[in-house]
């Protein structure tokens, strides 16, 4: 059985959170605030934790900084609109993928799910996200069976969104990736090579989807 | 070559150096004038209160005028003196050796005097400057941290009151997914959260746009990232009006803050949706037109096929809390008035008007950097 830990400072939330995630099968704990809910986590070592953004005194962001600290365990963040700048900050402080309130319980529940996938433990040198699947040992990708004509850096970009299918990245971190010792804005060369992507992989391959702002997200549906 | 002198420059140049002629000639009328008073109570007095009662001149001068002038009445002073008073009389020579040491001490003392008290005036007026300038300096402080402080308290008023009417409204949202699906009730409460939704997002996104809080940030976008961006969230809304893009194939990236677009053209789209009959289609056009080299502007078209724009409409579709008079209910009148802020932020402009083939024509234009690169 999972285990998760809500924090927020919102008991209606923290209420329906747990309705929506104890009818999943999930053991759920919950704390009212940051120092408390670090304490949650330390003691119950659940498999995700939802965490506010917007907590009093001590704030979503700084829970998130001192947890990573010593556990690497995927956090969901909730937030409000209009959030952009700390959204972006959280998800490079270690977040793994935030929704927007109001939510669905759909979307919540796909996004726990996406963000439980273990990190980084692979077992193959294969990484598919629907019909597209990526060969790292050769460099090839295949979609829908037929072999991908990528440039090396396209290739590249493909694979860390594909290892993180469904999850968000932020365009910090792809350019980090990409272009490690790049100091100037990449952001340009970062689209040039996401539109080539996008005209590769078709209407019928995995879509990357932008979101204004914070980043990309690779869809395969 | 000398710089040319403006002519406040010139004229405050001008009153300066009269005030100096005056004083000079001040300084000679001053000491004729106390030399012949003087002479005449020689009698009674003796030489030497001639001397004090021109340094006492000296003094009283150098608390009212410019150096020069000062230096100049010092030095008549010591000539005028010797002349008419040490003996003998009427000739610079001085007979006697405390005469002649006199004249010397009285020479160095007025100097001194004149040009220490200049000196002591120059500072005072330089502190006075100085004081002056520190006065407007921390009056223009305190006038940014006041605006400052304002500013946050706005910020945090807004941040707080947009968290207290969002977390219910998210709370109910949420509280919906738990109930039966296809419960006609549930349905009911869902439309009726979405419609409250759009009213308090309206109307805090109206602040924002008020508050002039939008500082664009610019960065490189795919036209087709903007419309996605603005469609997804009208997803429902857009069930019944088949969206068809043109002139996005192949486009340039362009180098814009697309959030505030993707708003901008989502509450055009919102608006179509709300005016045009179910069923029936809305073209959204993007063009751009380049006028240098990485220069241009890009053009959004929105075409519904609703009744269009009746001209009283057209002229004031974009005031806050206009509705059309056959509006249905249920609008703030925000949406169009949002776009506009936010299309202005972005330095651009919207318009409406009809479609010749009927129907109403919303159009964006924006200036935009084109990426150069072929794709």
């Amino acid at each position: 059985m999972s285990k998760a830990v809500i924090i927020d400072d919102e008991i209606q939330i923290r209420r329906l959170l747990r309705m929506v995630l104890e009818a999943r099968g999930y053991e759920v704990s919950e704390a009212a605030e940051g120092t408390t809910g670090l304490q949650e986590i330390a003691f119950r070592r659940p498999d995700v934790v939802l965490l506010d953004l917007g907590l009093p005194g001590l704030g979503g962001l700084e829970v998130l900084k001192r947890l990573r600290e010593w556990s690497e365990v995927p956090v969901l963040i909730l937030s409000v609109r209009d959030q952009e700048a700390v959204k972006v900050e959280a998800l490079e402080s270690g977040a793994d993928d935030y929704v927007t309130k109001p939510f669905g319980t759909a979307e919540l529940l796909v996004r726990l799910t996406v963000i439980q996938r273990r990190r980084f433990t692979r077992q193959s040198p294969h990484v598919t996200a629907g019909p597209l699947t990526l060969d790292l040992l050769h460099h090839e990708a295949t979609l829908h069976g037929e072999q991908l004509k990528l440039t090396p850096l396209e290739f590249a970009l493909l694979k860390i969104l594909t290892e993180h299918a469904g999850r968000i990245i932020t365009q910090k971190q792809i350019i980090d990736h990409l272009w490690p010792t790049q100091t100037s804005d990449a952001s340009e060369g970062l689209r040039v090579h996401i539109s080539h992507l996008r005209r590769k992989l078709g209407p019928t391959g995995p879509r990357l989807i932008n979101e204004p702002g914070i980043g990309y997200r690779l869809v395969d549906e | 070559m000398p710089l040319p002198i403006k002519p406040e420059a010139r004229s405050k140049q001008e009153t300066a150096s009269a005030a100096l002629v005056a004083q000079y000639s001040g300084a000679c009328m001053i000491v004729l004038l106390l030399a012949t008073i003087c002479w005449g109570l020689l009698p009674l007095t003796g030489y030497l209160f001639s001397a004090l009662v021109f340094l006492m001149a000296i003094v009283l001068a150098g608390t009212r005028w410019n150096r020069g002038p000062v230096i100049l009445m010092a030095v008549m002073c010591a000539l005028v003196w010797n002349f008419i008073y040490i003996p003998p009389r009427f000739t610079l020579h001085i007979a006697r050796l405390e005469d002649a040491v006199m004249f010397v001490l009285f020479f160095v003392v007025a100097l001194s005097m004149g040009h220490l008290i200049a000196r002591l005036r120059e500072r005072e007026e330089a502190l006075e400057r100085h004081h002056q300038e520190r006065e407007a300096l921390l009056a223009e402080k305190h006038r940014a941290n006041l605006l400052a402080e304002s500013e946050r308290l706005h910020r945090t008023l807004l941040d707080s009151v947009s968290h207290e009417l969002k977390t219910p409204i998210a709370i109910i949202r949420t509280a919906l997914d738990g109930l039966r699906e296809g419960d006609p009730y549930a349905t009911e409460i869902a439309t009726a959260t979405r419609r409250l939704q759009r009213i308090v997002d309206s109307f805090l996104e109206m602040t924002r746009v008020e508050s002039e809080a939008l500082t664009p940030r610019p960065d490189w976008c795919e036209v087709s990232d903007i419309l996605q961006a603005a469609t997804t969230p009208l997803e429902p809304e857009l069930r019944d009006h088949p969206i068809s893009l043109t002139g996005m194939e192949g486009m340039p990236l362009l180098r814009l803050d697309s959030r505030l677009l993707a708003q901008a053209l989502g509450n055009v789209l919102h608006n179509s949706t709300v005016h045009a009959p179910p069923g029936s289609p809305i073209e959204v056009h993007a063009a751009i037109k380049q006028v240098q080299l990485g220069q241009g502007e890009v053009e959004l078209t929105v075409h519904d096929h609703g009744p269009g724009l009746t001209p009283e409409a057209a002229r004031q579709v974009f005031d806050k809390f206009y509705r059309a008079p056959d509006a249905p209910a249920g609008g703030t009148g925000l949406g169009l008035a949002i776009a506009r802020g936010l299309v202005r932020a972005l330095q651009g402009d919207i318009t409406a008007g009809n479609h010749p083939e009927g129907g109403a024509l919303f159009t964006v234009r924006l200036p935009v950097q084109i990426h150069q690169t072929p794709s």
